[in-house]
């Protein structure tokens, strides 16, 4: 016990995962989390009490109490509940790559492999159904989100979600879109949440078609500006190609 | 490519460290006569589907316990560092853009250079080629590693169809100016990022971490590239780069913007 305290008695400061997006190795382990075994421990503990009590320090020191430190081990968590909120949002993210049935799929004879843009809607939509359990107490993490100190680890979140959905969903453009796309995945998803936390439909039917509507809204965007630039870009090089052919040295 | 192949063997990956940065153009050991210099050395997908029939690597193993070892057998056993991930891919990106602006460099300048020197079709096109397979390489590398792109991407678009385009109009001693310019940049910058990269095998190497593929495979591009990169320089000087007017101010500029766009790309 003693031991335990004295880890317990120094705190870490949570990291954010603002590093997850550089080089990442096929060879070398990944880099630890941003929790640290102890933290992981209680953290884990907590995660069942969620539903009960929500994202609050009641459900961290419950949790505490069941991995077996004291109660004052929440200590260890500079931004108390926050901490709760960030390691749902890790480990969901993170259990995504075990959707393998999604991600690579077994193609049956004659049959059509998803495409990038399908099974992107299939993982969004697995991560939506990961906050089925705690989806009634959810505006309280968004509440929590929402504080100024925690917006940056909470957008740095989001994006690292996106990031990741398009990864696992075998995009390889790494151009201007790779911007966009991200960003327009994490407005979808965002907005999706929010609309789920006050969905009473039956398997969340109503939530399903808005992020299908704004899925469609986004790629119906995305073409009409594809369109646009291919016919500028059509028309400058026919210009250019008549001006060359009159004779003009450009 | 069977042919040119053997004469590469001083760059498999046994061999490694070769401090062949230290004097890049000087030895030419590696390159092939110059009858079939005219072959572009970057195959389309040569990176990505060598890296699992590789033989591996002769290098020393750490001793690994059971455990690990049944787990995970032919992986390294740590993490590379914060350090090290951020060097790799400020690497990457800074490379992706380079060759974005080489291929887009080239892409403006060839139907101007060629419809009043028809005879530097071929080169033109060679070179071209050339900066097209590496762009292919670094972009599979880039989403191979999950490494974020430019956020500047449409600039550097912007700016290096500009800069070709401009010094095509200005004559063909321009356009080769540019291309010495860029070339003795870039060529530079890679010779940094080879010494950047065998520093950190050294670095592994002395905390008895075995280094993955991966990188063994990243520093043969990099090398390979940036040998192509500087018989790119060699043409442009066989050319008359120098002959171009005001060639100093010229290349002194294009080099300057060269040197920023690498700052920036890095961090941007």
């Amino acid at each position: 016990m003693a031991t335990k305290t004295r880890i317990l008695l120094a705190p870490r400061k949570l990291k954010l995962p603002s590093s997850l997006r550089t080089y990442h190795s096929h060879n070398h382990p990944a880099p630890p989390g941003p929790f640290t075994p102890v933290e992981s421990t209680i953290l884990s503990a907590s995660a069942p009490h969620i539903p009960t009590h929500g994202f609050t320090l009641t459900t961290l020191s419950l949790g505490a109490k069941d991995a077996g430190y004291i109660d004052a081990s929440t200590n260890l968590f500079p931004r108390g509940a926050f901490a709760l909120v960030q390691w749902h949002l890790y480990t969901q993210r993170m259990a995504l790559q075990h959707h393998t049935g999604i991600i690579s799929p077994e193609v049956r004879d004659g049959g059509r492999a998803p495409g990038v843009g399908s099974k992107v809607k299939m993982l969004t939509w697995e991560r939506l159904m990961g906050n089925r359990e705690v989806v009634h107490r959810w505006q309280e993490a968004l509440a929590l989100m929402a504080l100024p100190s925690n917006i940056p680890p909470s957008v740095g979140e989001l994006g690292a979600l996106s990031d990741e959905i398009w990864y696992l969903s075998g995009d390889t453009s790494v151009d201007s879109s790779w911007y966009t796309k991200r960003a327009s995945l994490s407005s979808i998803y965002a907005a999706s949440e929010l609309f789920m936390t006050t969905d009473k439909s039956d398997g969340y039917k109503e939530t399903r078609a808005f992020m299908d509507r704004r899925f469609g809204d986004v790629q119906a965007v995305g073409s009409a500006v594809g369109s646009l630039g291919q016919w500028v870009g059509f028309n400058a090089r026919s210009g250019l190609n008549v001006l060359r052919s009159k004779g003009a040295r450009i | 490519m069977a042919l040119f192949s053997a004469f590469r063997p001083v760059f498999s990956s046994h061999s490694l460290p070769v401090y062949d940065f230290l004097a890049p153009s000087l030895f030419q050991i590696h390159r092939a006569p110059r009858s079939i210099r005219h072959l572009s050395t970057t195959p389309q997908r040569h990176t990505l589907s060598n890296f699992q029939n590789d033989s591996p690597s002769t290098a020393p193993r750490t001793p690994k316990t059971g455990t690990e070892a049944t787990s995970n057998p032919a992986s390294t056993s740590k993490p590379l560092t914060q350090a090290q991930r951020d060097f790799l891919s400020r690497a990457l990106r800074v490379n992706q853009t380079g060759e974005l602006a080489a291929v887009l460099i080239y892409a403006a300048q060839t139907p101007v250079i060629v419809a009043s020197h028809p005879h530097l079709r071929p080169l033109m096109k060679h070179m071209y080629d050339q900066e097209a397979g590496h762009f292919v390489t670094w972009n599979a590398l880039l989403s191979r590693h999950r490494v974020r792109p430019t956020a500047l991407y449409p600039v550097w678009t912007m700016a290096a169809t500009v800069l070709g385009w401009g010094t095509a109009v200005m004559g063909r001693e321009a356009a080769m100016a540019c291309t010495e310019a860029v070339e003795t940049v870039i060529g530079g910058h890679y010779n940094e990022q080879v010494g950047g990269l065998l520093e950190i095998f050294k670095e592994m190497e002395a905390e008895g971490v075995e280094v993955g593929e991966d990188l063994r495979v990243l520093v043969e591009s990099v090398r390979r590239i940036r040998d192509e990169e500087l018989e790119h320089l060699d043409h442009a000087l066989e050319n008359d780069a120098q002959k171009a007017v005001p060639h100093e101010l010229l290349t002194g500029v294009i080099r300057a913007g060269c040197r920023g766009a690498i700052w920036v790309s890095e961090r941007v």
